[in-house]
């Protein structure tokens, strides 16, 4: 399996690099920048200015608004084209909370900003105790594999 | 510096790797065209904490962070662009982690965006998000659409992760996800991931499936599953439905599934290993939350949460939370109000949390106060409820400087006293050295 998914793997890039981009599609990308500032603002709404599909996604602008849901389950959306996301909030944003390593919560950085859906906020070291006996997928998703290092005091 | 290891492989890997992509720099940014939209970010925190717990003796640290990042796009005029971002650390008072100094490199990537069918290209170290991977790698994506809207994409390298443990990290990671697209209707995808590594005693094979549905103009379906090679089962899967019939409502329903074997095969933290959890339970969440904008300016969020177990002895839960946002200034400021309550069949998983918090932005000052509020069914410590108040204010010196400050005070069941002071400066720069726009 891990042999055939390799050569599955060198194949595609193969394929990939000798077709060459005039295989793709040609309708417009996701734009590398938003072209207007968007910054200063506690929250904005894509339908302010954008009321059909997006060319590069291939979704409606609607999908992405950024209501409470989709905040809270935006990993859905991400996995089918991360660089939508990019154009507005920049090529690091999302490591500010899926972090390799990490030592500032992204509620003390962001202290100024109680409005925005940070996670951890409070005493969260002990709540994480309550909510990870609950629901220890929830945890694990940032802090399976990366991003462990505050757990070394007790995980051992 | 600890940030350049990763498992076994040595700290020359990343170097050639910043080699490989500091020449394809020069090459697509000539010295004698230096052509790009450049945007560098300075942030700077000094955390200054004291904390004193019953039993031992009163600490004080002070931190002090740089976190740095900056993206070069549209270098020489072209489509490729050039991303970093770090952090580092170090204690001014009493040390906070295993050393004084340390710090991390988030991003280092070169970026090639074809204008059209979603071409893509990264280089270096990125996170990366595609199907079933959600990882941060030292290596190369390349992504595509047709005009059918049949597309690829493929990626291979070193993941970068982070183990608490002694034991190596994953030694290689690649992958790649086939999808097709109907604009506007839907997206299906088919992903596969393969990563080297000691994950008990396997490698992790994942096949993914992620669905994106849009049968009508008010509904979505999005989904995603996970089946663990590894262990021959499906490991996790996510649905959710979102029904948007007018513009002021969302309203969302979900379920969530997982096996504890199946997905915490894949870990390296002995937090999610047998025995520190029953691997044979599984658990079952469902869940709904609405959001209604009232007016304009103020939204009211209402959610409920199932959380169910195979394993009787954890016990299930129910989660219910109510929310009240008000914007105002312009959308510059936000005050809200939420409260939640969990029920839980063991006592020791039972809390209600309150929140508070509103900001105040005239002309160039920026105040913000934050009160959070757990109070636990069964006490913890002797202690059955902790608190926390933060109050913030920031100026903002010129466009591209801000200086703020906060003050933040807890009371828990771990700290008699914890009280913390935080500074930022933040710089933004942003400017065009000359290329296409």
């Amino acid at each position: 399996m891990r042999r055939a998914g390799q050569e599955i793997i060198r194949v595609g890039i193969i394929i990939i690099l000798l077709v060459g981009c005039s295989a793709l599609s040609q309708s417009p990308s996701v734009p590398p920048k938003h072209p207007e500032e968007l910054a200063g603002r506690t929250q904005v709404d894509c339908l302010e200015c954008h009321s059909d599909l997006s060319t590069g996604a291939l979704k409606p602008y609607t999908s992405f608004s950024h209501s409470t849901a989709f905040v809270r389950y935006h990993g859905l959306y991400s996995r089918q084209g991360q660089n939508l996301c990019q154009t507005c909030h920049g090529a690091s944003f999302c490591q500010g909370c899926h972090a390799r390593r990490e030592e500032l919560l992204p509620g003390i950085r962001q202290g100024d900003r109680p409005d925005l859906a940070l996670p951890h906020r409070g005493d969260y070291l002990t709540l994480h105790q309550m909510d990870g006996r609950m629901d220890p997928g929830s945890c694990f998703r940032c802090h399976g594999n990366k991003n462990d290092a505050q757990c070394r005091t007790c995980h051992r | 510096m600890g940030y350049a290891r990763i498992g076994n492989w040595p700290r020359n890997r990343m170097t050639l790797l910043c080699a490989v992509m500091l020449i394809i720099f020069v090459a697509f940014c000539p010295s004698h065209s230096p052509a790009a939209d450049i945007t560098f970010s300075s942030k700077t925190y000094l955390l200054y904490q004291k904390k004193d717990s019953a039993g031992s003796a009163a600490k004080t640290f002070a931190p002090l962070y740089e976190y740095f990042s900056a993206d070069a796009r549209q270098l020489g005029g072209s489509s490729f662009s050039f991303h970093f971002s770090g952090w580092g650390r170090t204690d001014l008072r009493d040390q906070t982690g295993e050393s004084a100094t340390t710090g991390e490199l988030g991003n280092a990537y070169l970026q090639y965006l074809h204008p059209t069918g979603n071409g893509e290209m990264r280089l270096g170290r990125f996170f990366l998000t595609e199907g079933a991977a959600a990882e941060i790698m030292d290596g190369i994506y390349l992504k595509g659409r047709t005009a059918l809207g049949l597309g690829v994409s493929l990626y291979g390298g070193v993941p970068a992760e982070d183990s608490i443990t002694s034991t190596q990290t994953g030694r290689s990671l690649y992958g790649g996800r086939l999808f097709y697209a109907k604009p506007g209707l839907a997206e299906i995808g088919l992903s596969y991931l393969q990563e080297t590594g000691p994950f008990q005693g396997k490698d992790r094979t994942e096949i993914g499936g992620d669905l994106w549905l849009r049968p009508a103009t008010f509904l979505e379906i999005i989904g995603r599953a996970t089946y663990n090679e590894a262990t021959q089962a499906m490991a996790s899967q996510r649905y959710l439905l979102r029904l948007t019939p007018i513009n002021a409502i969302d309203l969302s329903v979900g379920y969530e599934a997982y096996n504890y074997k199946d997905l915490f095969q894949t870990t390296l933290n002995p937090a999610f290993e047998f025995p520190a959890l029953d691997d044979k339970d599984r658990v079952q969440t469902a869940f709904v939350l609405l959001e209604w904008k009232l007016v304009k300016s103020v939204a009211l969020t209402l959610g409920a949460k199932n959380i169910k177990h195979d394993t009787v002895a954890i016990g299930n839960a129910n989660r219910g939370e109510v929310g009240l946002k008000y914007t105002y200034n312009n959308l510059r400021d936000a005050a809200g109000v939420s409260a939640a309550l969990v029920n839980a069949d063991r006592e020791e998983n039972a809390y209600q949390e309150y929140r508070g918090y509103a900001t105040y932005s005239p002309a160039s000052w920026r105040f913000t106060l934050d009160a959070l509020t757990q109070q636990y069914q069964q006490a913890i410590n002797a202690v059955s409820q902790s608190y926390q108040v933060v109050g913030s204010a920031g100026y903002q010196l010129s466009e591209s400087m801000q200086l703020s400050g906060d003050m933040r005070y807890t009371r828990s069941p771990r700290y008699d006293e914890d009280y913390a002071g935080f500074i930022r400066v933040s710089l933004l720069l942003d400017t065009t050295t000359g290329g296409k726009k």
